[in-house]
């Protein structure tokens, strides 16, 4: 690089079509789509599908909660909170040992199976929820008072350090939290009986959770673009800068510091009543924070849809390995018709996509987006002969290599840079695709498992790419034209 | 003000300084590079705490108060080194410097909707306005981090303005706007003086300070050298010895 590095073009998004958002809410749908095929391939019934479905939605729905209270602190405020586990935690304990019915210890001869937990209040569900949100926020309050009179970094090693002790209290404490077996049976809002039970429950939770996501939504989306919101905005900017123009900033980094654990503990409840049970090793790992930042960085910080968004495309991709490791693999291998058929389906989606987005905006989606468009449903379209068995390997590779040999000699020909980038991509998705195919006949569980395995090497390398060329994440803080 | 002292590690960037401004008038505060003349401001508007002295400002005892009191007070500073905030619109950086919008009460949000909504309009319009007078309003709506050094400048004035001070601290408000835009921004000082305004300014540009300020005080290494009409100062052969003269 030199000095005088190309200066980026301003980053005006192309008239009126919402390119972003299409590419994001696509992306869900893949995930959505490619689920619901390998439940299929898997052979499950349509309520088995949908229950599976709406855990996806519910989990997803507790981790946007999570992206958008952090996001209130971070995105908003500036504030950076590395122990969002931790008031997720007590959100959740709080809930459950409100709502549970009592549990007394048992003890089978001398040896205690289960040390009972606190309480077990039986109180209702609306009652815990706001316990939870009032515990979670009065924590935050509590470490941020003397941490956000310091630097910046005290605020993250403080929260950090609550995580971490939290963790261990709750499995050490066994009297009040159930130690390592942790809280079982937290009622769930409606109690269904008989064999639908987990499919009405799975529906029950997707509905009050997209209520709840909804509300919170509109509320913050009012807030934030409230006055008090641009002086969150104005801190993160330039704090001094801000005290200078007359806010008493501390008094807002606390607010917002507090609201967003009051959040976080609102999902910890959210978690309570949609797994049924807790305990403190998996679901309150540092993992869980890490996956919030993540979410919140793909989504785009400061803009309350980006970490809602993000929430759904992480969370998605974990949901998916699961179950592609899990239904898709056995399924595939037992049935190259159903694999083919799959391929075929991806492809006309692709396809079907393209069309909408060229007939909706033809001057609007630029060329290189839609090259590479074209060239997702070529490889894809490339990979289902090899997958029907119509062509033996061999023809396949043929094929390959005369595609690339085509960009090769089109590159040559031609200088337009989007054509031969389009081409490339082209030829090489589809190399890929039918590699991919190869690899499945012969060893479907080891592709299965290492789609599992190296999900995160994807998502890092998705984070890296994003970083390097759109840090503000997929959906940007958008510009506020006041009137 | 009375023997205000702030000290850096071993630099006593600001010496036991004393220095009274007169309510309408335009002060100006020269001197060397390093004197202490931004210590001073940053002292007055709360932002440093001094370490020892006072400062009063209309009867009332400022130093240690939090800078947001200050400003409440009627007493704004704007900075050498523009403190623009980048992602804001210009606009959004206007609004956000004036005094008691309702809206900013998290629970008049929820509480006092209409009043809310009310207020960010006058504000607005308001800030619409001083926009105008500062020749930014084209820009109203394009983020602060997009303009250049000088209009930075010029927000810089804007923001304060909008809070509505008696005493106006500015830090080198001119420096690195075009000199035609210079003149008209000193006449909209020298006509809101007029209004009542208080300006203590520090500039290097001589032509501003002899023209525009009533009275002049020079500060060197942290201390008060001189203070007088700007003609007198100009002569002073001890401001000359450590200033004018090299
Ligand atoms: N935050 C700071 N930390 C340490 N030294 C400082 C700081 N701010 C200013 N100084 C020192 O104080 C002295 C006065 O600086 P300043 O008030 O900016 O001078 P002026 O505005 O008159 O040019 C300088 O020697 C400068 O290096
Ligand atoms: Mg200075």
């Amino acid at each position: 690089m030199t000095a005088a590095a190309p200066k980026k073009g301003p980053a005006v998004e192309p008239g009126g079509f919402p390119l972003n958002e299409f590419i994001v809410f696509s992306l869900i749908g893949g995930i959505v789509v490619i689920g619901i095929i390998s439940a299929v391939i898997a052979g499950a019934t349509p309520k088995g599908i949908l229950t599976n479905l709406g855990f996806y939605v519910s989990v997803a729905i507790i981790f946007s909660v999570l992206a958008l209270g952090f996001n209130l602190q971070w995105g908003y405020t500036g504030l950076f909170n590395a122990g969002i586990a931790g008031f997720y935690l007590i959100g959740a304990y709080v809930a459950a040992i409100a709502i549970t019915s009592p549990a007394p210890p048992i003890v089978v001869g001398d040896v205690v199976v289960y040390p009972g937990h606190l309480g077990g209040f039986s109180l209702p569900l609306v009652v815990g929820v706001l316990l939870a949100m009032v515990a979670a926020g009065g924590a935050a309050a509590v470490v941020a008072l003397p941490a956000l009179r310091l630097r910046a970094d005290y605020l993250a090693i403080a929260t950090l350090a609550l995580a971490v002790t939290l963790q261990i209290v709750t499995r050490n404490a066994q009297n009040i939290t159930g130690g390592a077996i942790g809280i079982t049976s937290v009622p769930p809002p409606i109690l269904f009986q008989g064999t639908d039970a987990s499919f009405l429950n799975a529906i029950t939770m997707v509905g009050i959770g997209g209520f709840v996501l909804f509300a919170l939504l509109v509320i913050l989306q009012f807030m934030s673009e409230s006055p008090w919101g641009r002086v969150l905005r104005a801190v993160r900017e330039d704090e001094e800068a801000t005290m200078a123009l007359g806010k008493n900033t501390f008094s807002y980094k606390l607010q917002a510091f507090a609201l967003g654990g009051a959040l976080m503990g609102l999902a910890g409840a959210l978690y309570a009543v949609t797994l049924g049970y807790l305990s403190p090793e998996s679901s309150f790992a540092p993992a869980v924070t890490f996956s919030v930042w993540v979410m919140v960085i793909v989504g785009g910080s400061g803009n309350n849809r980006g970490a809602f968004v993000g929430a759904f495309l992480i969370y998605g991709m974990e949901w998916l390995s699961v179950q592609v490791r899990d239904q898709a693999a056995s399924g595939l291998a037992a049935n190259y018709l159903l694999m083919s058929v799959l391929f075929i389906a991806l492809g006309v989606g692709a396809l079907l996509a393209v069309l909408a987005v060229q007939f909706v905006g033809r001057r609007v989606l630029d060329r290189r987006r839609a090259w590479l468009l074209i060239a997702a449903i070529l490889g894809a379209f490339g990979a289902a002969p090899a997958a029907l068995g119509a062509l033996p390997i061999g023809w396949c590779f043929a094929l390959f290599v005369l595609l690339f040999g085509f960009a090769f000699v089109v590159d040559r020909a031609k200088k337009s840079r989007r054509a031969r980038a389009g081409i490339y991509a082209a030829a090489t998705l589809y190399g890929v695709g039918w590699a991919f195919i190869l690899l499945q006949q012969l060893a479907p569980n080891a592709v299965a498992d290492s789609f599992f395995y190296i999900r995160l090497m994807i998502i890092g390398a998705l984070l890296i790419l994003l970083i390097i060329f759109r840090p503000e994440g997929i959906l940007r803080e958008k510009k506020r034209v006041l009137r | 003000m009375n023997a205000v002292e702030k000290a850096f590690g071993g630099i006593r960037a600001v010496d036991r300084c004393s220095l009274d401004v007169a309510p309408k008038s335009i002060t100006g505060l020269i001197g060397p590079n390093g004197a202490g003349k931004s210590t001073l401001f940053n002292i007055i508007a709360g932002l440093y705490r001094p370490d020892g002295g006072e400062i009063w400002f209309n009867g009332t005892q400022i130093d240690g108060l939090p800078p947001y009191d200050i400003v409440g007070l009627g007493l704004t500073k704007t900075w050498q080194i523009p403190h623009e905030l980048r992602n804001l619109t210009v606009l959004e950086n206007v609004v956000l410097a004036a005094k008691g919008n309702s809206g900013e009460h998290l629970l008049n949000l929820f509480f006092r909707p209409r009043a809310v909504k009310q207020d960010e309009k006058q504000w607005r319009l308001r800030a619409r306005e001083i926009l105008k007078l500062t020749q930014l309003d084209n820009l109203a709506n394009e983020h602060a981090r997009t303009l250049s050094g000088g209009q930075k400048k010029l927000l810089e004035l804007s923001r304060a303005l909008m809070s509505d001070p008696t005493l106006v601290l500015l830090d080198e408000p001119v420096a690195g706007v075009n000199p035609a835009l210079t003149g008209s921004l000193m006449d909209l000082i020298e006509r809101l003086r007029r209004e009542g305004r208080t300006f203590f300014l520090i500039e290097h540009d001589m032509n501003v300070v002899m023209n525009r300020c009533d009275r002049v005080i020079v500060m060197h290494q942290g201390r008060k050298l001189a203070e007088g009409p700007p003609a007198t100062v100009k002569t002073d052969p001890t401001v000359i010895e450590s200033y004018l003269g090299g």
